[in-house]
């Protein structure tokens, strides 16, 4: 395959984020990494929920489908299924993918479909004001939570970890292109591959959420030794998360199975031979 | 000799009742019989009480029939616990087992005097004949045969094809209780014989199905390519034959992890530019609205099956009812239109199933099936399709030159826009929840908004034209109407046959195409009503309600309307529009006496 | 600020170049970029500077590619974008909705110094004399650069934005 430029996937669309969103850094890193995989923009699907980081779809040249609040990984898989040809990636916020669409990610990662699913963590609801998030901290205080929350953060590393996903990365727009090099990893990986992207919501986040904090406290997964093939070793890294900020592969299966998408492909080719012809459809219903 | 014939069985489900109907109706069908069974339980999920009515003609039917020709009951209080579904009447002739110990003067039947009634000691000679008491309905099936004359030599088969595989001695334990029950019918003759007169096409095999399976059938003859949907009463059945057939033309089946993902995923297969189906009932229904919306907006297709039972909330699972209209039709928030349609039996689901990928294809939209838990699950034989009578349409795809400048909501002059999907080269859009200009970029502008709106709204506009897909049978000046949508169009369509035949002025009016209102149509029909009858299995009547929201309806319009499992009888609509024709005949005589 | 797998020590003259011309440009795109987002969000005098900046840098950026073409031609460039990350270009986020000239300027200096402190971080672990040269010389051009910023500012006045000030709170959906 050879590379297009980056700007091949950037749209006229105008981001309508607030300037200084981590997001921005986000669409970068994307248009970079689906630069290096050099899949024409057409052949590229681009499903999202609702909610800020949700508008990313649009920003690209690729095929895109902003749908609703937390129903982005549904929507992928169906159009994954339908035409397992297309290169499929999946974005939204915490809050899409951990609150309102929490139900749909264990069972895309059961289903294992050749997808990539980014979310832009931000702790925070963006779009709707700043609210409390699945991943904001205990005890954050916003117009929610005004006296401080009593919820206690979701673990995305460690919940798709258990859930079984083949491939679990984090990375942030404070270091946009080791963010890209992971992205194009991500799609690589032949099945369902997570990034948690940490990116700092500048209108409603927390102080320690920006990212000139992120440039202090990130800490890639290679220069503390971690051996992405090991899931243990990333079951305990991944517990880090709200604590450290770790970049890099936590996980990568080293013998992933096949994806659901070819195995339909060829539970298609099999039962082929079986087809009768559209007129002679009713003949299994024939009592003779 | 008579023609047609209404069996209905009850037992306990350890007796085999529904497989035995299975068996009657298989038979028929393969002796080219016409043929309707329905089947009812009770809430256990094993082993409960379990009822079926089968009903045979040499003529089409519609419905299930109303009251019972033959009843059978292996044991009273199972059978007493369906009511109206097994409705016993002055003419029924009663079939029981005589172990239950009562007198034949004694039924509890409260009110009704059989013509007939056989205590027959059932279990007793299942022992005599099978050695066991487990063959008992394969005795019941021997007395029907001997009773209405239906092929000895057929059912023989039928309990060959059931049993055969479980060993050779059980089937003949099977077939010596078939022939016990074979010999006492014929030992004992009813007094006035039900013997089946034989059918035109007899010995010509029939195609034996329900609602459920000819609606999958029928999705895979249009080219349907993806089913996502969660296992729900009484719709299951649709994503199970898909889940069989599908693979083989290309297509794929998921089960989804609940109703929102099951439609999530169909909208993003016809996204991707396959036709897409899901089916739901009640509850699942409700999950769905939310996406229902976006697939209007983003104006791509899908269809989307509804199995109605009893509502709300978890309702009456295992039965049907006409209570989900408002929410078919309404269930939006913003300004949202979209098909819906409605078949009235079996055979219909197979029409009105390839119409909706049509309708929903061609204006790139969702549209909603609406069958019932009757239709769904009734076995039902129907005639093989001609398929040269249908036309399968494809959504409208960019031109080369659409491309070079590729707009996915165009403004065209008919308002469907072409629709590209991801692969193709120059037609990357973004569809979108939120509202977008002729591009797809999202905007917020109200003009914006109010101009995509006219256009999702204009482009229906041939829709309300479809006069075919509004059925008028009867003289068209008649003065009496009958009005019904559904399976219960079925019971009317009986109906109006009956009461054509005591020379009442009636006719009926069925929408295939529920809504939007084919105005023309319901207006030439209702210009010349006097008083008629919309005939609804819900408790508001709710088409009743929407024709007064859209429609100058005539005041002698009445709605008729009682919530499900109690099913109507085509004789008591029959009875409602004597009434009314007699309130008619003296209100016209009143005027006439006036005037003179 | 950093770069990924360039070996300073090893630099060649050409290889220097080019990575001065990334660097130009990777500054000129994201003063486009923070443009266009303060377009969008109706924060005109900082974007009409950042405008600016676009300019200035790809003038920087021309002007280093010429030399490198008189030097070696068209020789393919083996040092990518993908090497470096934020080394003039000022970080995603420096800018704010409704900032004022006077901040949009303070940006793009710590964005100058910011690239003067990587050419002086890099000089000393330089081997090759003409890289040494180029990348001093380039050092010395970031301090001209904040020497008219400087003067920019003076003639700015000093106006803060404060959030919540009188602007309205963002927008929601
Ligand atoms: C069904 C539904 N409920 C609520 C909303 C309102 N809503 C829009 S986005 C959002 C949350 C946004 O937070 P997140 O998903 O984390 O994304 P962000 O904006 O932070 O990028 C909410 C609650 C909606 N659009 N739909
Ligand atoms: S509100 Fe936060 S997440 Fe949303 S665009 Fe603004 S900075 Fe980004």
């Amino acid at each position: 395959m050879t590379t297009l430029s980056p700007n091949v996937f950037k749209s006229e669309l105008k981001p309508i984020w607030c300037p200084g969103c981590g997001d921005y850094g986000v669409v970068q890193a994307l248009y970079r990494a689906l630069s290096a995989i050099g899949r024409p923009p057409h052949e590229v699907a681009f499903i999202s929920g609702i909610g800020c980081s949700s508008r990313i779809p649009g920003y690209s040249t690729a095929y895109g489908f902003n749908t609703v609040h937390g129903r982005a990984l549904p929507v992928a898989q169906g159009v994954k299924m339908a035409n397992p040809d297309l290169l499929v990636l999946v974005a939204g916020g915490d809050g899409d993918g951990f609150s309102i669409g929490g139900g749909h990610v264990p069972h895309a990662i059961r289903r294992n479909m050749d997808l990539t699913y980014l979310v832009m963590d931000n702790q925070v609801y963006g779009l709707t004001k700043g609210q409390l998030s699945p991943t904001s901290p205990r005890g954050l205080e916003t117009v929610t939570s005004v006296y401080g929350s009593f919820e206690q953060p979701i673990n995305p590393l460690l919940t798709v970890l258990s859930a079984g996903a083949g491939f679990v990365a984090q990375g942030t727009p404070a270091d946009m292109p080791g963010l890209a090099t992971l992205v194009e990893e991500a799609i690589r990986y032949p099945g369902f591959a997570f990034i948690n992207v940490q990116s700092p919501c500048v209108t409603y986040g927390e102080d320690d959420q920006q990212l000139r904090a992120h440039k202090t406290r990130m800490k890639s997964l290679d220069s503390v030794g971690h051996d992405p093939s090991n899931f243990m070793q990333a079951l305990e890294k991944s517990t880090q998360y709200g604590t450290e900020l770790y970049t890099g592969v936590f996980y990568r299966n080293p013998n992933p199975p096949k994806s659901y998408d070819v195995l339909v492909r060829e539970r298609q080719e099999t039962l082929k031979p079986a087809a009768v012809p559209r007129e002679r459809m009713l003949d299994m219903f024939l009592q003779k | 000799m008579v023609t047609d014939i209404v069996i209905g069985m009850a037992g306990s489900g350890g007796d085999g009742i529904v497989s035995a109907g299975d068996s009657l109706v298989s038979a028929a069908a393969r002796e080219g019989f016409h043929a309707v069974m329905t089947k009812s339980f009770g809430p256990q999920i094993r082993g409960g009480e379990s009822s079926c009515r089968v009903r045979l003609s040499t003529e089409r039917l519609h419905n299930p029939g109303g009251a019972l020709d033959v009843a059978v009951a292996l044991n009273w209080d199972d059978f007493l616990k369906f009511g109206a579904e097994l409705k016993v009447d002055g003419h029924t002739i009663v079939v029981y087992d005589s172990k239950t110990g009562i007198a034949p003067d004694k039924l509890p039947l409260v009110g009704v005097m059989p013509a007939e009634v056989f205590s027959v000691p059932l279990t007793d000679l299942t022992k005599s004949s099978a050695g066991t008491e487990k063959a008992k309905t394969s005795v019941v099936l021997g007395l029907l045969s001997g009773w209405i004359g239906l092929s000895r030599e057929v059912l023989l088969a039928g309990l060959k094809r059931k049993f055969g595989k479980k060993g050779e001695e059980l089937l003949a334990a099977n077939e010596r209780a078939f022939e016990a029950g074979f010999t006492y019918a014929a030992e004992h003759p009813m007094k006035k014989p039900l013997l089946m007169q034989q059918p035109l096409t007899k010995g010509m095999g029939k195609l034996l199905t329900d609602g459920n399976d000819i609606t999958a059938a029928a999705a895979l003859f249009s080219g349907c390519q993806f089913f996502g949907g969660y296992p729900i009463t009484p719709s299951t059945e649709v994503m199970q034959l898909l889940g069989r057939e599908i693979w083989k033309y290309g297509g794929a089946m998921v089960q989804a992890e609940d109703e929102i993902a099951g439609i999530g995923m169909t909208v993003g297969a016809s996204f991707a530019g396959k036709k897409a189906m899901t089916a739901t009932s009640g509850p699942g229904m409700d999950l769905k609205t939310e996406v229902l919306g976006l697939a209007s907006i983003a104006e791509l297709p899908l269809v989307l099956l509804n199995v109605m039972r009893g509502g709300p909330s978890t309702g009456l699972p295992t039965k049907p009812e006409q209570s989900d209209l408002f929410q078919a039709c309404f269930s939006a928030h913003g300004d949202v239109l979209r098909p819906v349609l409605a078949p009235t039996c079996v055979a219909d689901s197979f029409d009105v199933t390839v119409e909706a990928f049509n309708l929903a294809e061609h204006y790139q939209t969702p549209v909603i099936i609406l069958s019932d838990q009757e239709i769904a699950q009734r076995k039902e034989t129907v005639d093989p399709i001609d398929a040269s009578k249908y036309t399968v349409l494809e959504r409208r795809k960019p031109t080369e030159s659409e491309l070079q400048k590729y707009a996915r909501f165009a403004p065209t002059e008919t308002g469907i826009s072409p629709i590209s999907n991801p692969g193709m080269q120059g037609g990357a859009y973004l569809a979108s929840g939120i509202e977008h200009n002729e591009l797809g970029a999202p905007s917020a502008s109200g003009a914006v908004h109010s101009r995509m709106n006219e256009k999702r709204f204009r482009k229906f506009a041939t829709l309300h034209q479809r006069r075919d897909l509004v059925r008028v049978e009867g003289d068209p000046e008649a003065p009496l109407a009958l009005i019904a949508w559904g399976s219960i169009a079925g019971v009317c369509r009986e109906a109006l046959g009956k009461a054509k035949a005591e020379g009442l002025p009636v006719k009926l009016l069925v929408p295939t195409l529920v809504y939007p209102f084919v105005e023309d149509v319901w207006r030439e029909f209702l210009m010349s009503v006097k008083a008629g009858l919309v005939v609804e299995q819900s408790y508001q009547g709710q088409l009743y309600r929407m024709m007064r929201m859209f429609l100058d309806v005539p005041p002698g319009i009445s709605s008729f309307a009682r919530s499900g499992a109690n099913p109507f009888q085509p004789v008591e609509v029959l009875a409602r529009l004597k009434e009314l024709s007699f309130s008619l005949q003296g209100r016209v005589s009143e005027t006439q006496r006036r005037d003179a | 600020m950093a770069t990924k797998g360039i070996d300073f020590a090893k630099l060649n003259l050409r290889d220097a170049l080019d990575l001065a011309v990334l660097i130009e440009e990777e500054a000129r795109d994201r003063y486009e970029e923070l443009a266009e987002q303060l377009e969008v969000h109706h924060t005109p005098a900082a974007a009409v500077f950042f405008r600016k900046m676009v300019r200035v840098e790809e003038i920087h950026r021309s002007e280093l590619e010429k030399r490198r073409e008189q030097l070696f031609g068209k020789s393919p460039v083996m040092v990518s974008r993908a090497a470096i990350f934020d080394i003039e270009a000022p970080e995603y986020d420096v800018v704010r909705a409704s900032m004022t000239p006077f901040e949009a300027l303070e940006a793009a200096m710590k964005s100058e110094v910011k690239a003067h402190d990587f050419f002086a971080a890099v000089v000393p672990r330089v081997s090759d004399p003409e890289v040494k040269k180029l990348f001093e010389e380039l050092r010395l051009e970031e301090v001209e650069h904040q020497q008219w910023l400087k003067v920019e500012m003076q003639k700015t006045p000093a106006v803060k934005d404060v959030p919540g000030d009188q602007s309205d709170g963002p927008n929601e959906q």
